[in-house]
């Protein structure tokens, strides 16, 4: 069984679909992360996909502060994506909600609406960054499952 | 009866047909890659897709009919995977070649795409609908010059065996020059076949989501994706026994052969795809019909022709 866990656990690394929610962010963090997945960066040198549906997905990368208006439909997204699954919170605004924090309009951060299990700051979040962030998430996995 | 089992369970049934279609899936995503000039995934990226599908959870929607949306996506690879049989691999005979077993061939390939709108259509999902009706009005326009360009040297053959047909050819290599344009158009219309760019309408990404295969996730998703890759070799395959039917007598030299004939066919495939952007649904439409399928009733006339005063 240990086998069949470890190659689980390897195929869950080797191949993170990624799915890319707007939050209600300012555009910034999103061409970020459509830069992240031009052929200049080469994801899928990582196995990672962009997909459109969240059906599809195992990393839900979330941009911009969670307005009272898209938090429903950011849980619904959520709730879409089949179980292993993991968010991504790109920018300042994602990860605490930056400069709106407090706005009338805003719930805060993406971690006030959804479990979320990496963070990567940034006014916008560099590709780099982003990437970066990816391949964290990933080993963070990887140590995990192998310390379970 | 175990013989049997052991043709479709393992070779050249369903273990070797998925093997090998995870390597033409590489090759195909490399060459893509490479032809956007970025180094693109790893050797083992198709399979590390799989498992990891093979093993994430499977969401039926309650709206979707449980049985039939569990259904179609095995329905869809055991009919690719049955049309595999029929196709010459280690010599110029399939495993079990029969009277017009080509015909036998292109039906069992039309039913992934049929799976596919089923798939859609049993989603209840308003984008997995629209995919599923796009693929069924691209079925009715590039099917009908991908059959027509697939019967032209049956006809010239004249026999409707895919080994009978390779035999012919290869006793008269100079009528497969006459078959060229045929050649041209089952490239063209196979993209429409196997849902790749510039034909990928049914699951535009950019438009409507996912397309037929929006409300499918783990498991049933990891079968459409063979089923998809499988289809790409299987018409490769087709292709090659038909239009490029070259064969020594050494049945490993054959096989080796067989894999070079695929992997060129796959490389113009993905040049295709690397080259093109998507078509709409109207322009694919009058494309196939109003240029590809008078060009192959042109060929199939040519066929008749040269069969009827030549060949006499």
């Amino acid at each position: 069984m240990k086998v069949v866990d470890k190659l689980i656990t390897w195929a869950r690394c080797k191949s993170p679909w990624i799915v890319h929610f707007n939050s209600g962010a300012c555009n910034a963090c999103d061409i970020e992360v459509l830069c992240a997945l031009t052929p200049r960066y080469d994801v899928e040198r990582f196995g990672m996909v962009q997909k459109g549906s969240p059906r599809h997905a195992d990393v839900l990368v979330c941009s911009g502060p969670v307005s009272l208006q898209q938090r429903e439909r950011l849980v619904t997204v959520y709730e879409q994506m089949p179980e292993p699954k993991f968010v991504m919170a790109v920018g300042t605004c994602a990860c605490s909600g930056g400069v709106f924090d407090g706005c009338y309009c805003i719930e805060g951060g993406v971690d006030q609406a959804i479990p979320v299990d990496m963070y990567v700051p940034g006014c916008p979040a560099r590709p780099e960054a982003i990437i970066d962030g990816v391949v964290k998430l990933l080993s963070k996995l990887e140590a995990s499952e192998d310390g379970k | 009866m175990a013989l049997d089992l052991f043709y479709i369970v393992i070779f050249p049934g369903f273990l070797f047909l998925g093997a090998i279609s995870l390597v033409f899936e590489y090759i195909d995503r490399k060459l893509y890659a490479r032809l956007q000039n970025r180094i693109g995934p790893r050797w083992y990226q198709p399979l590390a897709d799989i498992i990891k599908l093979l093993t994430k959870e499977t969401i039926i929607p309650k709206e979707a009919d449980r049985r039939f949306f569990a259904a179609v996506p095995m329905v869809a690879l055991a009919a690719t995977t049955a049309a595999f049989l029929y196709v010459p691999i280690w010599s110029s005979r399939s495993l079990m070649p029969f009277a017009s077993d080509l015909i036998v061939v292109l039906y069992f390939l039309t039913i992934p795409t049929l799976c596919f709108f089923l798939a859609g259509w049993f989603s209840s999902s308003l984008f997995a609908q629209i995919g599923g009706v796009r693929a069924l009005t691209q079925l009715f326009a590039y099917e009908v010059p991908l059959y027509m360009a697939l019967l032209a040297p049956a006809l010239l053959a004249g026999t409707w065996s895919i080994s009978g047909i390779t035999a012919f050819y290869h006793q008269h290599p100079i009528y497969l020059l006459l078959n060229i344009p045929a050649f041209c158009i089952c490239i063209i219309s196979a993209q429409g076949k196997l849902e790749r760019v510039p034909f990928d309408i049914p699951d535009a990404e950019t438009e409507i989501v996912g397309g037929t295969f929006t409300e499918y996730s783990g498991r049933l998703l990891a079968l459409f994706k063979m089923t998809l890759n499988s289809e790409m070799v299987v018409v490769a395959a087709l292709i090659a026994a038909i239009f490029i039917p070259v064969f020594v007598q050494s049945a490993i030299l054959n096989f080796l052969l067989f894999l070079v004939k695929v992997f060129v066919i796959v490389f113009v495939l993905a040049l295709m795809r690397a080259s093109f952007a998507r078509f709409r649904i109207d322009q694919m439409i009058s494309f196939c019909w109003k240029v590809l399928a008078p060009i192959s009733l042109a060929q199939i006339l040519v066929d008749i022709i040269v069969r009827g005063i030549i060949l006499k």
